[in-house]
């Protein structure tokens, strides 16, 4: 019965020849099945999902004073123009691409070489490679936390090593310059993510066959050269894939700074100034006209990593 | 085929069906009062939940539940937390809790959205008359929207004992006094003997609020037009003084990312002499040994002026029950529990609540109860509104705009002149749009 239908399943655009009665209801029935199989997942995402989605999108096209008591009502796009025009969004959106283009930087080149190093087999590996995965364990809260002790202007510790060794002659205040607060809030946030990307990576690492190595050495190819044409041309994929992770989690930052600096004009980023605009001002129609831009830009950082590898691979 | 499409068209109907039935679901409050006659009420066996942004003394819920039969879960989350449950959860008509804070910062904005019950015809009318002093903060249109529960102001603490060591007696009266005074523990080995939060937080731009206050000025005139960005004005004065502490070393650098909890803790352990814009409650945990290191060193001084002590403000906290409580006789009955005079005082020793009941506080001070009874006393009469006229219900957004520029200045980022001006603009741009 189960070839029978299989064989007349395929037959290219004509009808079956055998009866059709017992293969419509088969049909039915599989689909039946399907759909039931199918119906939580529908519903789990089309309520937690879709439905938010919508009516996120319907609220960035609605005037922002039903928190203030007024009656929403339809405005277009004025609200994405409005948002594009503030200065304080627009310092946002410099401010996150300096985390992207720094955390995404430092996460590839560190993950790398701790990827390398943690490559080959040795004594105490497992030991380091769960010390390596604590970070990455803690909430980006705790760590905020724990760094801010770092860098606290008082009685921080940096501040502290640096005057022991004469290098500070007074308390240095890390996160008050934009330059300086937005290296170390990125530090903050790579020191979290590193833990993840070198894994990803040594995952990728051990995927490579060692024969490869092997002929190279044999052909006279130093290490260096062997990193540089068979360990990064083959890892094309796991990069891809951390790329990926690290620039969508560096467009989202928001513990960190916001543990370690608050809102402050010059480290905030743009979900920051979502959660601003949304939560302390209730302005929820400029809150997710900016969250769907937001939504947006990151999605096309995904689309130009996943085509841009894609076509380097194939 | 037909069938095949007739069952995912029932499937996502399905799907419609079961999010419309939970998203409907979310409503859980109603609009409606919801308050029944006392006498035709029974709220014994019910739980309430309540918002909170400090703890409050761990025994008193099960007082409250001793005496009703009403169980009480307490939550307790940060100042700016708070507001931002209280504004997701309105907006989406959703429950929260029975009780929740309600800051004076609040009445405008969530009056107006209609977030809260009017409590003045919900509540004993004995207790209503005692707080409308102190519920004045809470008034709009002719409703009143809480109960005030902490009676905060801000008023000068310094530390005697270094004032002492210093030769230094007295609290300075005046602007032009401190800066001296200020130089004088610099010298004596105060290495930042000023305290003054300046983070871009709530608690950090209170301090220039009260500053202009003190400094003889107002934030806006009768009809919300801002005062502050003429390089004359008390609000100019005020951020250009935060500024120059910092430059004379009189306030630590690090005060820039500093929230008033962590300027607090600077004072209690002797890294600092003075804080100018203190809580009441401050005082009693910092004489606390259990939670200072300079106890019982710390005093209440008034708050300094031009030509004498300054006006300050006052910033009261009360107790609301939003549309959408649950249980609103319940909420209603813990209400005016908190309010009887023996929870009052507890709250006070133990939380550091200063009572808003006038019948409370005269009795207190006249029994010296109240820690520093005098200067408190005396601070009282310099507290006048910061909004006379009522917190706008724009009031949000110019606090979150506020705590960008300000910090921005005092980190150099901007001038005080530019970051006075942009926030002026917006404060314009806020009231004439009304939003």
């Amino acid at each position: 019965m189960g070839s029978d239908i299989l064989t007349r399943e395929v037959h290219p655009g004509g009808a079956p020849s055998g009866p059709r009665r017992p293969v419509d209801l088969a049909a039915r029935e599989a689909t039946r099945a399907g759909m039931l199989m199918m119906a939580p997942a529908v519903v789990t995402t089309a309520t937690l999902v879709i439905y938010p989605l919508v009516r996120g999108f319907q609220t960035s096209l609605e005037s922002g004073d039903a928190a203030v008591g007024g009656q929403p009502h339809f405005v277009g796009l004025r609200n994405y123009g409005e948002v594009l025009g503030s200065s304080t969004a627009r310092d946002a959106t410099v401010h996150t691409l300096s985390y992207v283009a720094l955390a995404v930087t430092l996460e590839l080149a560190l993950g790398l070489i701790v990827a390398v190093a943690l490559h080959r087999t040795f004594r105490g590996r497992g030991i380091v490679l769960a010390i390596l995965i604590l970070p990455c364990a803690l909430p980006s809260v705790v760590s905020g936390v724990l760094w801010r002790r770092v860098f606290d202007p008082d009685s921080g510790l940096l501040n502290s090593v640096l005057e022991q060794l004469h290098i500070l002659s007074q308390p240095q205040v890390w996160l008050a310059g934009r330059g300086w607060a937005l290296a170390f809030i990125t530090l903050v946030h790579v020191w979290g993510v590193l833990p993840l990307v070198s894994l990803i990576l040594i995952a990728g690492l051990q995927s490579i066959p060692e024969e490869v190595y092997s002929a190279s050495a044999v052909d006279g190819a130093t290490p260096l050269r062997q990193f540089r044409h068979i360990t990064l041309p083959l890892l094309r994929p796991s990069i891809a894939v951390t790329l990926t992770v690290g620039t969508v989690w560096a467009t989202k930052i928001f513990d960190e700074i916001y543990v370690l600096n608050g809102t402050a004009l010059n480290t905030r980023s743009i979900l920051m100034e979502v959660y601003n605009t949304t939560f302390v001002n209730a302005d929820f129609a400029h809150g997710t006209a900016l969250a769907f831009m937001l939504t947006a830009v990151t999605a096309l950082f995904a689309a130009v990593y996943a085509v841009t590898f894609r076509r380097s691979t194939t | 085929m037909k069938r095949a499409r007739r069952g995912v068209v029932s499937t996502v109907a399905g799907a419609a069906v079961l999010i419309i039935a939970a998203c409907g679901g979310g409503d859980s409050g109603g609009g409606s009062s919801g308050f029944a006659p006392r006498d035709k009420v029974s709220i014994q066996g019910q739980e309430i939940s309540v918002l909170l942004p400090q703890k409050i003394p761990g025994g008193l819920p099960a007082e409250f539940t001793r005496k009703t039969g009403v169980r009480v879960s307490v939550e307790v989350t940060s100042w700016d937390a708070v507001r931002s449950k209280l504004v997701v959860a309105n907006t989406a008509k959703t429950y929260v809790a029975d009780v929740t804070e309600f800051d004076w910062s609040f009445t405008g904005q969530f009056a107006a959205a209609g977030w809260y019950e009017p409590v003045e015809k919900v509540l004993d009318p004995a207790l209503v008359q005692d707080l409308a002093q102190a519920d004045a903060a809470f008034d709009v249109g002719g409703h009143t929207y809480a109960a005030c529960y902490s009676n905060d102001y801000r008023l000068s603490l310094y530390n005697a004992g270094m004032f002492t060591a210093a030769g230094l007696g007295e609290f300075p009266k005046t602007f032009a006094e401190l800066g001296p005074v200020l130089a004088r523990l610099k010298v004596s080995g105060v290495r930042y003997p000023l305290g003054i939060p300046m983070a871009a937080t709530e608690g950090g731009v209170t301090p220039w609020y009260l500053l202009t206050m003190a400094m003889g000025g107002q934030l806006f005139d009768k009809d919300f037009k801002p005062l502050f960005a003429d390089p004359g004005s008390a609000g100019y004065r005020a951020l250009r003084f935060e500024v120059d502490a910092l430059k004379n070393g009189w306030v630590s650098p690090g005060s820039v990312t500093f929230d008033n909890g962590p300027a607090f803790d600077q004072f209690a352990a002797g890294s600092s002499a003075i804080l100018l814009a203190a809580s009441p409650g401050n005082l009693a945990t910092a004489n606390d040994p259990k939670e200072s290191s300079i106890a019982p060193h710390a005093k209440p001084a008034l708050v300094p002026g031009v030509r004498g002590p300054g006006t300050t403000f006052g910033l009261p906290e009360g107790l609301a029950i939003p549309v959408t409580a649950r249980h609103k006789d319940a909420a209603r009955a813990f209400i005016e529990w908190w309010m009887q005079p023996a929870t009052l005082r507890v709250l006070y020793k133990d939380a550091g609540m200063v009572p808003c009941r006038g019948s409370v506080v005269t009795s207190m001070a006249t029994s010296g109860e109240l820690d520093g009874g005098a200067v408190l006393s005396d601070e009282l009469t310099h507290v006048v509104p910061l909004f006379p006229q009522g917190a706008p219900k724009w009031y949000g957004q110019f606090s979150s705009t506020a705590q960008g520029l300000l910090n921005a200045a005092v980190k150099g980022d901007m001038s005080v002149e530019a970051a006075l001006k942009q926030l002026a603009a917006k404060a314009t741009e806020l009231a004439t749009s009304g939003s």
